[in-house]
């Protein structure tokens, strides 16, 4: 069954762009990864979702329901995590939550502490004297505690320290093994590869491609800078999987897809002085899918 | 209800303030009552010297000024113009606060329609408001008891004193109205005092000339507190423009709130 059925939906904002027939399902109990550079439409995707802004044309349903006519009801059992987290200031982290939890009809004290606990969060201070770090786990108690069976995350991660951000996915694979679905809207790559089943990729407001993760990761796209001692010939990196390769004097840099043994060989054929080998940015990524296009 | 709470809540200390800054005004100006009706005839030829249009425009009633409903009367303009600002202050705050403390991504993603929304800022909006009027009666009432230096209409003290927050009401669904039209508030402050006082001195031009016109213009003038003690009635031609505005008001900001998008910060 489909949680999240989003069809041709569109959303102009006068002239500038919106997203544009954007189409994708996400399946129950998935994790579902929404990847693309800042202001390529994910926000705006999900906010339709959230009914915060109105679609141009197209629709979209949650839990088989229509997202503008049946809002007040589909959020109920919905979650939802910003990137920024904005509170009442002069409230205290309790009295947010317990406001927060008033608006669903069921108890959610226990779930409060639980959560608060495992995120280390101090309750009784108030919201205006909190971290962004510490804000934000305000935001994940208060998108978790009503215990959603859709959770929508929107560039969750940011100000979230490596340590909290284990804690963070540990939670979300928790629920989901509980059968809850998760929306996952990104800009990172890692954190996608690592949570999530299948990806939609967008970019200028439309879908380029959805596909498993597993997929992408036969992929397996790595960034690799070399300085040499000497200057090298580039040809001896003429082979099948380089891309975008650029050289500068004494380094050179390339986008490499495939065996990643067959790379080093050839690497280790050289006399080198440094080496790097990155995650490629989502951007570099999209620029093979692009020239992959034309 | 939570969300009624949690905004009753939130202007709490707001509502307080401002009552008891009516309070004060109500017992500076009565408190001077006996001493300036022992010194009328001075003041009234100090008052002669004035140009007319001046003592019309500020509410100077020669008739009435020496007994306790006509100095009221005089008074009561400045406690319309700070209810006003309450009002008015009130229904953009309470709407555009959540905009601009961005914090309306976490109120419209619970399971609420707008229109609760709206109701339970509005509900909120109207109790402050009627505890402020109620704070500020009973101490008109008790003032007036004090100073008093003969027996006057309590009705008529009261009915001039009630159109404080008929008036209010129509400041707080302009306020409301006017912060679901606009984007973004950054200062409540000056777009509302600059409403009120133009409301304000519209209501002065108006009550200096006698241009019947220029009356419908402004909320401060649907009242006229002479006619109100003279009668004891209001004039229904207005009662009904003033509700027509709140409802209006009210509806247009329901419909409003209810179609617009609500951007990310």
């Amino acid at each position: 069954m489909s949680v999240i059925e989003i069809s041709n939906l569109t959303k102009l904002y006068g002239n500038s762009r919106g997203i544009s027939d954007v189409s994708f399902n996400v399946e129950e109990g998935e994790i579902f990864g929404f990847i693309g550079p800042n202001g390529a439409g994910k926000s705006t995707t999900i906010r339709t979702l959230l009914s915060l802004i109105y679609p141009t044309s197209g629709s979209a349903k949650i839990f088989g329901k229509d997202v503008v006519k049946y809002a007040p009801e589909i959020k109920r059992d919905i979650g939802y995590l910003p990137s920024e987290v904005f509170y009442y200031d002069n409230m205290k982290v309790i009295d947010l939550l317990k406001y927060s939890a008033s608006f669903y009809k069921k108890d959610c004290t226990r779930r409060i502490k639980e959560l608060s606990e495992i995120l280390e969060l101090d309750l009784n201070r108030k919201i205006e004297d909190l971290s962004l770090g510490n804000k934000k786990k305000v935001g994940i108690v208060q998108g978790l505690l009503h215990e959603p069976k859709l959770i929508i995350l929107d560039e969750p991660t940011s100000g979230l320290d490596p340590l909290m951000q284990q804690k963070f996915f540990d939670l979300l694979e928790k629920e989901n093994k509980k059968g809850v679905t998760i929306l996952f809207s990104s800009h990172i790559l890692s954190e996608v590869q690592r949570l999530c089943d299948r990806v939609a990729i967008i970019k200028e407001g439309k879908i380029v491609q959805v596909d498993r993760i597993s997929t992408l990761k036969e992929n397996n796209y790595k960034k690799f800078k070399i300085e040499t001692k000497t200057e090298v010939d580039f040809r001896a990196f003429d082979v099948a999987g380089v891309n975008q390769i650029e050289i500068k004097a004494n380094t050179i840099s390339f986008i490499f897809r495939g065996n990643i043994n067959s790379i080093l060989k050839k690497i280790s054929e050289i006399e080198i002085a440094n080496l790097w080998i990155e995650e490629p940015t989502l951007e570099e990524i999209f620029m093979h899918f692009y020239k992959k296009e034309e | 209800m939570n969300m009624f709470l949690h905004e009753l809540k939130a202007y709490r200390n707001s509502t307080i303030i401002w009552s008891l800054g009516l309070i004060a005004i109500v017992v500076l100006f009565l408190s001077l009552y006996p001493s300036f009706s022992r010194d009328a005839e001075e003041f009234m030829k100090v008052l002669e010297g004035f140009p007319e249009e001046l003592r019309k425009a500020i509410g100077l009633s020669f008739e009435t000024l020496a007994t306790l409903l006509g100095f009221f009367s005089y008074s009561f303009l400045y406690i319309k113009l700070s209810g006003a600002v309450q009002a008015m202050n009130l229904g953009l705050s309470i709407i555009s606060k959540e905009t601009r403390d961005k914090t309306a991504d976490f109120l419209l993603t619970k399971p609420v329609t707008r229109t609760q929304v709206i109701t339970s800022k509005l509900f909120a909006a109207l109790t402050s408001l009627v505890f402020t009027n109620l704070a500020f009666l009973a101490s008109v009432m008790v003032m007036a008891s004090f100073v008093k230096t003969e027996d006057f209409s309590e009705q008529a003290l009261l009915m001039v004193s009630v159109t404080l927050l008929f008036i209010q009401l129509i400041f707080l669904s302009l306020g409301i109205m006017i912060a679901v039209l606009i984007p973004r508030i950054k200062s409540v402050i000056s777009i509302s005092l600059g409403t009120v006082f133009t409301f304000f001195i519209l209501g002065m031009i108006s009550s200096s000339t006698a241009d019947k016109g220029l009356r419908y213009l402004t909320p401060f003038n649907y009242f006229d507190n002479q006619y109100i003690i003279r009668t004891l009635e209001y004039e229904g031609e207005f009662i009904f423009i003033g509700i027509s505005i709140i409802f209006t008001a009210v509806l247009a900001s329901y419909w409003i709130y209810g179609k617009k998008d609500v951007h990310s910060v």
